[in-house]
């Protein structure tokens, strides 16, 4: 992940595919990068791939 | 090379272009704004935080940066190739445990990676996170020195002396 603060370079952000998750806690869905996904809304590490 | 981020932050300066390095401190979620989504990237407390000045600059803006995500929390944008406004971006932001510059051959061959975009100067090298400190690799390092006279500074500098 390349960003700026500001932007990024978009050769780089086209390769940043994110995954797309619901939490269970809440029911927001999100998309994530990285091997962590957190709710962003509750911050609930309780969330299943969709 | 491993140094201590508990305390503040590293600065790598090359001849043009400096790195500026410091821990994320607690966990929270950095929000990447594309033209057509939003990605939610989860950072941990020891993650790094690099803000990279490709044409140089002052340290102290790179520190802003750093502290506007890191403890505001704001929101990186991504704009879309060929907007003239990306010339205006001097400095570039990645956070994650690990982060290596997208300079010369690096560039495309960690696609999984955290890649930020960096001057030659600092082609080859990575940085880790481990447990509150920063692990540096520079995999060409003994042949940059040998060969080009190119050097890079590795500089601890506190939070205080960043600020204005
Ligand atoms: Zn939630």
């Amino acid at each position: 992940m390349c960003s700026v603060g500001g932007p990024m370079d978009v050769e780089l952000a086209e390769r940043l595919k994110g995954k797309k998750y619901r939490c269970n806690d809440c029911g927001t869905t999100f998309e994530a990068v990285g091997k962590h996904p957190v709710c962003p809304s509750c911050q609930s590490e309780n969330v299943t791939l969709v | 090379m491993r140094y201590d981020l508990k305390e503040g932050n590293l600065l790598l300066k090359g001849k043009n272009s400096f790195i500026l390095i410091g821990r994320a401190k607690r966990l929270f979620i950095l929000f990447i704004e594309t033209f057509e989504k939003e990605l939610c990237q989860t950072v941990r407390e020891d993650d790094l935080i690099a803000v990279s000045a490709p044409e140089g600059g002052d340290p102290r803006q790179a520190f802003m940066l750093l502290e506007l995500i890191r403890e505001y929390n704001m929101p990186v944008m991504v704009l879309p190739k060929g907007h003239p406004g990306s010339g205006r971006l001097n400095m570039v932001v990645s956070a994650g445990p690990e982060i290596i510059p997208g300079c010369g051959i690096m560039r495309g061959t960690h696609p999984e990676q955290n890649v930020i975009c960096a001057s030659e100067e600092f082609s080859g090298f990575s940085f880790y996170s481990d447990g509150g400190f920063v692990r540096i690799e520079s995999g060409l390092l003994g042949r940059v020195a040998d060969n080009s006279g190119m050097n890079i500074d590795i500089v601890r500098i506190p939070d205080s002396e960043l600020r204005y």
